[in-house]
């Protein structure tokens, strides 16, 4: 609970609709997709970058935790308010300043959903090309302050390529702009790229300039079995390395696709070990051609079936069965933990074995998926966290993952951000003086540490 | 197990996207996974029953939407209703809400009370009636009750205009008896032309939903128990519902509550069975209708998917099926077709300005159409809808039914 004058403070700037401290309203913004949750003292949702700079000036006068919030989505508990503190919710923030196809950017405040973003962009043929799984509920706000990816940022790239301009408060309460309307700007610091990816510790973003694209003309699914993940893995680094870049190229094993079938009952090959959902687009012409060349790349590493979806309902058919991985996993057990090492694609089939060997070893039931074309790993495991033992060797097994992923030139997330999730293993893929010089930046920014504090930084 | 199944929500957040209260309020405290998440927090003892939880708990259209696309499959429609009869129990509820109880655990006092009503209808000075609202909709805009309720003014047995080709059971519901004939006697009418012997079982009651939405769970069980009894032996080839509601209950939740209660579940799940709407049942057998080719104009017509049609039966797509081919019907799909308009059962009562919000926008939508008919299949959606209109809009409600009737040709 906040001090009585503080609170007083507090509500002139947004008035008590606006203010949220009873009981059961903050239960509501202690969690987020991962598995530790905190309370905050207040929860405030800001409706003008004014308000926002308002009540920063408030936090730091009294020193109270700042932590942002989207939809809450996240799977690292960027959001999770581990200091308590104010939370700062951004779900009402949520108008579409301008759509500007013509000269291909669109500006947005942080609380417009991802999925809003692509039906405003829509109607004139365009999209913004970062797809996280969330997309149809987390905010852009989010999305830039976790650098969130998703499958077609193989092709694509991540939030942080689609960044033009930011306004962004500072814990000072001081409102800062950089980046402009331009696609290629390159005049001082490249600001965005230091927001993107910040976890709210930093700032708080308040509006958004991003660069969206046109939609390609032709799209092209293709759904690939093998008969064992070794040959799945060689031909995602086989289809790379020979300079083909699919929008996407997904990987799942037998675990993943027996679970998928047993809840959706899709007429998957459940003897399959591996399989591969690649897509590509882009001109006709091109994507005939590179789809022959990506069907000659499987065969060479013994696919036993192929099948291309022949339309829009039979290509969304399988992206469904992919995306139902995460909710089959969450059906097995209490709990379940996902994370999203990466390494260079060539390490990829090294990387799956790893996973495998790992996982055995602990006795864990887990599901290899990856968004592969990019080394972007998910190993899922479903465990229940109340069972001291097994998270034990849950808890285990992640740090052998982590280890192994920066062994082989890896690194810790590819989308998901760190959050809790991973802050202590930061060292794996960092020297010391690395992680110095980020403390160097937080306390040039935030000296009084008031922003999302406890996270990684 | 409880404690368990609730554990699974993975808290991905998807199911905010689909929340009609959600989307509209934008507060993480409306969304399903919040709800689940206060629901754990009160079994674990470490929050209390309060009259904010409560009010959270009950902002809610019992859509079933959060159901329909959780990847974890946590079946939110029965730990909602559990939790609403604890804080019922623990809080209490509103009179108006009471009464509403009292009147549906027994048909006689919905009964006697619609003849109160109407009688009270007939002398309610115009000018409360003209400033008055109840929850969002203004009184003037409530409709007229039956004159005589439906299931008293219909044969037990009803035989077919034509040799007969099967015999069904028409579960009429509270809203078709009571509040909107018109649609019973258009099913009747389009079963009777298709050569189907109807059953209207007079014993059936209150199908138990707007009971269990409001923490009375006993007394809802007792429904429960007299329409499987009225049900169960009834030689027919289905069940037919003209509100997706009664049939959610009599097709998911009778079997489930029956066998929660550790009783033997067989006749409920034979019931379940045959449980059809009408509008998927009249589309399945679109062959039988005949249609009136003497008429040439073409009516504008737009349909809302009640959210029980859309996430129960997935009727939604048979109902604009049917309406596509209808010969009287230019069909005119409402982009928003399968949002939620607000009512939610007592919904737009309890929270009259959110569901004013949500109607209001149905209604741009389907305004900016231009059509003269507005077609749903959900009493309380129509309720809501049409309550909601003004005479400028030039817009009517109606069951598709009635408008399926009328373009029969008389045989």
């Amino acid at each position: 609970m906040l001090d009585i004058q503080v609170k007083n403070k507090l509500i002139k700037i947004t008035g008590p609709d606006r203010y949220l401290d009873r009981p059961e309203e903050l239960a509501c913004y202690a969690y987020d997709a991962f598995v530790v949750e905190a309370l905050p003292d207040a929860v405030m949702f800001p409706k003008t970058t004014r308000e926002v700079s308002d009540i920063l000036k408030i936090a730091s006068k009294f020193k109270l935790p700042i932590t942002g919030r989207g939809a809450g989505t996240s799977v690292c508990g960027a959001p999770v308010p581990i200091q308590h503190g104010i939370v700062l919710c951004f779900s009402k923030m949520d108008t579409i300043i301008e759509v500007n196809t013509r000269d291909r950017y669109i500006v947005v405040q942080p609380g417009v959903v991802n999925g809003d973003i692509q039906n405003a962009l829509a109607p004139f043929g365009f999209f913004y090309p970062p797809d996280p799984g969330s997309m149809n509920t987390s905010t852009i706000g989010g999305n830039i302050a976790q650098n969130a990816g998703g499958p077609r940022c193989l092709k694509y790239g991540v939030t942080v390529d689609y960044v033009l301009g930011m306004e962004v408060v500072l814990a000072s309460g001081k409102i800062i702009r950089f980046g402009s309307k331009n696609v290629k700007d390159v005049t001082g610091y490249k600001l965005s790229s230091l927001f993107c990816g910040s976890e709210g510790t930093l700032g708080i973003i308040t509006e958004a300039t991003l660069k969206v694209l046109p939609k390609p003309e032709t799209v092209k699914t293709l759904m690939v079995t093998f008969d064992n993940l070794d040959n799945t893995a060689n031909a995602v680094t086989d289809i790379i390395g020979s300079g083909i870049l699919p929008a996407a190229m997904e990987l799942m094993d037998q675990m993943t696709l027996n679970a998928i079938e047993d809840s959706a009952n899709l007429g998957l090959n459940r003897e399959a070990q591996g399989s591969l959902l690649i897509e590509i687009d882009g001109v006709k012409e091109a994507c005939e051609k590179e789809m022959k060349n990506i069907i000659k790349k499987v065969k060479e590493n013994g696919a036993i079936h192929i099948q291309e979806a022949t339309s829009d309902k039979e290509r969304e058919k399988l992206w469904a069965a992919r995306r139902s991985a995460y909710g089959v996993f969450a059906k097995l057990a209490p709990d379940i933990v996902s994370e999203d090492v990466t390494v260079p694609v060539s390490k990829v089939p090294l990387m799956i074995r790893k996973i495998v060997e790992i996982t055995d070893k602990y006795k864990l039931k887990a599901g290899v998926l990856a968004h592969a074309g990019d080394g972007n790993m998910h190993p899922m495991i479903p465990a229940d966290r109340e069972n001291k033992e097994e998270w034990q060797r849950v808890e285990k097994a992640f740090s052998e993952i982590f280890q192994a992923a920066a062994e082989l030139g890896g690194t810790l997330s590819g989308e998901h951000g760190i959050g809790l999730a991973k802050s202590s293993y930061l060292h794996l893929v960092m020297n010391k003086d690395t992680i110095d010089f980020m403390k160097t930046i937080k306390q040039a920014v935030d000296p009084d540490l008031i922003l999302n504090p406890g996270k990684f930084v | 197990m409880t404690q368990k199944t609730l554990q699974n929500c993975g808290k991905c957040g998807l199911c905010l996207n689909v929340c009609p209260v959600y989307k509209l309020l934008k507060e993480e405290q409306a969304s399903p996974r919040a709800k689940l998440q206060l629901i754990k927090s009160y079994d674990n003892d470490t929050l209390a029953s309060s009259p904010l939880l409560k009010e959270i708990i009950s902002k809610c259209l019992m859509c079933g939407s959060c159901a329909a696309i959780c990847p974890s499959g946590i079946d939110h429609y029965s730990k909602f209703m559990e939790m609403r009869q604890k804080m019922a129990r623990s809080q209490g509820d509103t009179p108006a809400i009471k009464s509403l109880i009292y009147l549906l655990a027994r048909d006689y006092r919905l009964n006697f009370g619609s003849k109160l009503a109407r009688t009270g209808q007939k002398f309610l000075p115009e000018s409360f009636a003209r400033n008055y609202k109840l929850g969002n909709i203004p009184l003037k805009n409530f409709p007229k009750l039956n004159r005589v309720p439906f299931r008293t003014a219909n044969e037990t047995v009803i035989l077919p205009d034509k040799a007969p080709v099967g015999t069904v059971v028409y579960f009429t519901g509270c809203a078709t008896n009571y509040l909107y004939d018109d649609t019973g006697s258009a099913a009747i009418g389009i079963l009777k032309h298709m050569g189907y012997c109807i059953i209207i079982p007079k014993d059936q009651t209150c199908c138990s939903i707007p009971l269990l939405f409001h923490g009375a769970q006993d007394k809802a069980f007792k429904n429960i128990l007299t329409n499987i009894k009225v049900l169960k032996d009834l030689d027919a080839d289905a069940i037919l519902v003209d509100c997706s509601t009664c049939g959610e209950a009599l097709k998911n939740e009778y079997p489930r509550i029956i066998e929660s209660r550790g009783q033997n579940d067989s006749d409920a799940k034979k019931i379940a069975a045959k449980v059809i709407d009408v509008l998927t049942f009249i589309d399945q057998q679109f062959d039988r209708l005949e249609f009136d080719s003497s008429a040439t104009k073409k009516i504008s017509v737009t349909y809302h998917a009640p959210c029980h049609s859309k996430n129960t039966f997935q009727s939604h797509i048979n109902a604009e099926n049917l309406l596509k081919k209808l010969p009287n019907v230019n069909y005119k799909p409402a982009p928003d077709m399968d949002e939620c308009c607000g009512g939610g059962g007592t919904f737009f009562y309890e929270y009259p300005k959110i569901a004013k919000k949500m109607v209001d926008k149905k209604i741009k939508a389907a305004k900016d159409l231009q059509v003269t008919h507005w077609l749903t299949d959900c009493p309380v959606c129509r309720l809501n809808l049409a309550g909601n209109l003004t005479i400028n809009d030039r817009m009517q409600v109606l069951h598709p039914v009635t408008l399926i009737y009328s373009a029969l040709k008389s045989i």
